[in-house]
């Protein structure tokens, strides 16, 4: 059937006086290696860090061939789920924590297969251990990042307030002031569109106490959770936020921020960068984000590197170029490009260095990371995104309820 | 052939039908090649896919039956995206139609500049339809959009508004976008047929005293009819499958009041990485289609015999 | 075109001689004609104006209808981003968009001829299969094609995308053809078979010329289907330079932020060539419309 086709194809084609175009893979060469590589992209600078990489490494390994495909953070999940369907895995991938998940099925090589042990030593135990999966780590950390509240000190002047606030209450008190000063200002920025409803939703959740279960189960409909919707409810009840945090998504929001319309809104690092680029005369400055009772908790996020095992052959060429990318100098220019905190301990010294990223280090310790090491985070996720901003109009314990829902039958 | 003195024509016909059914094989070849090497492996395969269980990261876990149908029925909020995709069909095409058969005959009409006028008609059609889309999340949001702006400038509006943050103005303003980017294909079919009017069947019936709206209704509409139908029928089908609209417009939108099938089979995908749940989906909705467009070939006949 | 020196061009358009009125009513039509245009054109002119202005302007608090600064240079330095080769991007789309409506239009005309003017058994069948072929949705097909393709290995190249486009819009060219031939009446073609033409000579001499509104509609639906295509290159062509513009187009949104001055300036590049297509193609409708009225 295959053959049919084929020849059918080619026959429209030659008959028409077609010409095929285009890359063919000429991998065959002597002892060459072909790696595919697929990364999503950060920003502008991310294609041509990693175009200077691979030609660096390329220059160094003669035998090994990289193929580089960069793709959006919107595209890039629908990508590879087709290219994993079809057989055709890239080599190596740079995702989310939904990118180690993939060791469950029996996809990946160990972390342990994928760089050396150097290489391995160096990376801050907590982030690896963060994905890893019944005990076995798959992904090797590339950027890690925090959150924190970034607030308008002149908005603030103006409301009379003090310090920026620690817990809840305080919060709510100051983003109520803020809003009563008018001029389309809002006091805290929620975003709970479908773009990144649930790093909103956890860093509240966390603040409250909550997790959303572990490797073997994932249970979001908890009390901590109900109490951290339900104050979120009260928050956009008592006019607190933005209008529509339901529909909202978290770029445009920051946007607006950034542009001195909100009082308060949970940032990560490149943030910094953007107030710099876009609106340098913001009065900013960073606090630790708000909880329940004061106590630090907030919501800490890591992207991994992982190698799809395939036939296993070309173990030895993803180490190369893996050991090759979290050389100190190498990698650290890469987490200077993208603006976040490098998960490496000889990185982390070159960050400590920046003031900026100090709010965000200092937060790591009390971090909570996403159960992406259990597979039904990501329908957790997905659910969230596609839900939780409904807390706007319906009770917060059906939003969790209808949530809990979808993962369970997610499986 | 019982009584060949009976009915000649219909005779002659017959015989006519079974030659060509081997004379039309060299025609329709090109189209049934591209058809059957293109179009039939990733159909086939959908629905294959629709009876597989496929975990979440695409890995085939073997046969499920009809697991994944179940699925698909058991969704609460299923009435309600079928009725959403029933208003969204129904109101989108005939609202382009309309507006479509006026602005056609008001281009048919000669006036300095109508090339221009025709051309900036042609634009939302030119433009893809994400960027579309995309300009006009931009526009309507209530900070920065340059929509709600003018609004508020003009005094329509005392304030900005969340045109795309609740469902029903969002699923509203996303199908006045649907309108505004099918109106200009819809004229330009239309447009076309109208070229097919002979002047002096025009001028016939304005002999004859025949007021305009009894020359359109009787002559020029009747004329029109065949591309009229094939238009109508590729905006529903074109129309029941768009996806990029109400993804960029109602995307951020919580919950399913603003969804179609399309636009719910997206979300499977994405949201939930159900490919196979998504595979029964779209083939129900494939199957709905295809119904649809049963009744329609039944009723409007665009493909009568001449 | 034959079919140009049998009908005075300066006629075309107003048949009935009618001198005094005309000249008249046809500036307020004129008025009519600008503000529609204004309102077809209204959310290309916030794109136009968006190409136009720095990064940190387009997001700014409250908008500004037209820039404060104006970065003509958007439209220059667009070329040649580290994000995407938007020449070979172009270069894609054009080939890809080109040999996809050749493509369709080759097999669809014979096909559409065919049907028009012969019954045979499998006739229904036939368009209704090609009719079909439109109703399947590209986001789930995608995965099928890949595969394909792959099988095939024709994935990450420009044939691939040609296929896949003209295979798509095959129906439209068929059924929008067919409606266009069954409207000849069967009379002109059998006079000119009396005449001695061969079948292939009465199609290229008699009916091309008269279904030309046909042509040229199918034409432009096709190519700008091809044109604007995203779901299938997305998965199909990988290698950045093979990609076409709306592909070209995500790169420019990045995770947190994104250089919607480029996207703007990149989708007004995008539109122009449809529009300088349909402007050249819309004197041969107007050919097309004489000949239509020829007998």
């Amino acid at each position: 059937m295959r053959r049919v086709i084929k020849a059918a194809a080619i026959a429209t084609a030659a008959t028409l006086g077609l010409v095929a175009c285009g890359g063919g893979s000429d991998s065959g060469a002597g002892g060459n290696t072909e790696l595919e590589l697929m990364v999503p992209s950060y920003g502008d600078k991310t294609k041509p860090y990693w175009e200077d990489l691979v030609k660096a490494f390329e220059a160094k390994n003669p035998t090994i061939k990289v193929k580089l495909e960069v793709q959006s953070w919107d595209d890039i999940y629908k990508v590879l789920d087709t290219k994993i369907q079809g057989q055709k895995a890239p080599d190596i991938l740079e995702l989310d924590s939904a990118g180690p998940a993939y060791g469950k099925e029996g996809l990946l090589f160990k972390a342990d297969e994928i760089v050396s042990p150097a290489t391995l030593a160096d990376v801050v135990p907590a982030f690896v251990q963060s994905a890893a999966i019944d005990g076995t780590a798959y992904g090797v950390p590339t950027v890690a990042s925090t959150r924190a509240l970034f607030y308008n000190k002149e908005l603030f002047a103006k409301a009379g307030i003090a310090a920026p606030p620690k817990t809840w209450d305080e919060l709510l008190d100051s983003a109520k002031k803020i809003s009563a000063l008018g001029d389309g200002v809002s006091g805290y920025g929620m975003p709970l569109g479908n773009e990144e409803a649930q790093g909103e939703t956890s860093i509240w959740a966390y603040g409250a106490g909550a997790s959303w279960g572990d490797g073997s189960k994932i249970t979001v409909d908890t009390p901590q959770a109900t109490e951290a919707l339900t104050f979120m409810k009260k928050m956009i009840d008592e006019k607190a936020t933005q209008a529509d945090p339901g529909a909202t998504n978290r770029t445009p929001l920051i946007n607006v921020f950034i542009q001195g319309k909100i009082g308060m809104i949970t940032g990560l690092p490149p943030v910094v960068g953007q107030i710099k680029e876009k609106n340098p005369a913001l009065q900013w400055a960073i606090a630790p984000s708000p909880t329940k009772d004061g106590k630090p908790a907030t919501l800490g996020v890591a992207d991994y590197f992982v190698g799809f095992k395939k036939d296993g052959k070309k173990q030895e060429a993803i180490r190369k170029f893996l050991d090759f990318f979290y050389e100190k100098d190498n990698y650290v220019k890469f987490n200077d490009n993208e603006g976040f905190i490098p998960a490496t301990k000889s990185g982390g010294e070159a960050a400590a260095a920046k003031p900026e990223l100090k709010e965000f280090i200092d937060a790591l310790p009390g971090a909570k990371f996403y159960p992406a090491t259990n597979p039904a985070w990501s329908t957790a996720s997905g659910a969230f995104k596609q839900l939780v901003g409904q807390i706007q109009t319906k009770p917060a314990p059906d939003v969790l309820k209808e949530i809990q829902a979808k993962v369970d039958a997610g499986g | 052939m019982i009584d060949p003195t009976a009915a000649p024509p219909k005779a002659r016909r017959r015989k006519v039908t079974r030659e060509s059914t081997l004379q039309a094989l060299p025609w329709l070849a090109p189209a049934l090649l591209l058809i059957g090497g293109v179009v039939v492996y990733p159909a086939g395969y959908m629905f294959y896919t629709s009876f597989r269980d496929i975990s979440r990261f695409g890995t085939d876990l073997g046969w499920a039956g009809w697991d994944n149908y179940g699925k698909v029925f058991a969704l609460g909020h299923l009435p309600r995206v079928f009725l959403n995709t029933a208003v969204w069909v129904v109101g989108v095409v005939l609202i382009s139609v309309l507006v479509s058969l006026v602005l056609a005959q008001f281009l048919n009409k000669t006036f300095p500049g109508r090339t221009v006028v025709r051309l900036a008609v042609i634009v939302p059609w030119a433009a893809s339809v994400v960027m579309t889309s995309t300009i006009f999340v931009y526009g309507l949001d209530p900070f920065y959009g340059v929509i709600n702006q003018f609004l508020v400038d003009t005094g329509v509006m005392a304030q900005p508004y969340g045109f795309l943050k609740n469902p029903v103005s969002g699923f509203l303003s996303s199908a006045a976008v649907a309108v505004f980017v099918s109106v200009p294909f819809t004229t330009f079919v239309i447009l076309a047929g109208l070229q097919t009017v002979p002047g002096d069947v025009l001028e016939a019936a304005q002999i004859d005293g025949a007021t305009k709206a009894q020359t359109y209704w009787r002559v020029v509409f009747p004329m029109l009819r065949p591309a009229l139908a094939v238009a109508a029928l590729i905006n529903v089908i074109n129309v029941f499958n768009s996806l990029p609209i109400l993804r960029t417009m109602t995307g951020a939108i919580p919950g399913y009041d603003a969804d179609t099938t399309t636009t719910l089979t997206f979300k499977i995908i994405q949201g939930d990485r159900q490919i196979d749940t998504a595979s029964a989906l779209s083939v129900i909705n494939f199957l709905v289609v295809l119904i649809v467009i049963a009744f329609y070939l039944r009723i409007v006949r665009p493909m009568r015999e001449v | 075109m034959s079919t140009l020196t049998e009908a005075p061009p300066a006629l075309s358009g107003s048949r009935a001689p009618r001198p005094t009125k005309p000249t008249r009513r046809r500036w307020d039509l004129t008025a009519i004609g600008g503000v529609i245009a204004l309102i077809f054109l209204a959310p290309y002119l916030i794109m136009l104006s968006g190409a136009f202005k720095s990064r940190p302007e387009i997001l700014k608090v409250p908008p500004t209808y037209l820039p404060a600064e104006w970065h003509p240079e958007n439209f220059l330095t667009m070329w040649g981003t580290p994000e995407t080769p938007l020449p070979s991007n172009l270069w894609s789309t054009v080939v890809i968009s080109i040999g996809g409506t050749l493509l369709a239009l080759l097999a669809a005309v014979p096909a559409a001829y065919f049907t028009a003017r012969h019954n045979f058994r499998l006739k229904m069948p036939f368009l209704l299969l090609v009719l079909i072929t439109q109703m399947l949705q590209p986001t789930v097909l995608a995965s099928g094609l890949f595969r394909e393709f792959v099988t095939l290995e024709l994935n990450d190249t420009y044939l691939s995308m040609i296929l896949v486009n003209a295979a798509f819009n095959l129906s439209f060219a068929v059924w929008i053809m067919h409606s266009f031939f069954s409207a000849v009446p069967k009379e002109i073609e059998e006079a000119a078979w009396l005449d001695g033409c061969s079948r292939l000579d009465s199609m290229r001499r008699i009916m091309l010329p008269l279904v030309w509104p046909g042509i040229v509609t199918t034409v432009v639906f096709t190519f700008i289907a091809c044109w604007n295509e995203f779901a299938a290159s997305l998965i199909l062509l990988p290698t950045d330079t093979n990609q076409p513009l709306t592909v070209a187009l995500t790169k420019f949104v990045g995770q947190y932020d994104s250089a919607w001055q480029y996207v703007f300036a990149v989708s007004i590049i995008g539109i122009l060539p449809v529009v300088i297509l349909f402007a050249l193609i819309e004197k041969r409708l107007v050919a097309g419309l004489t000949a239509g009225g020829v007998k």
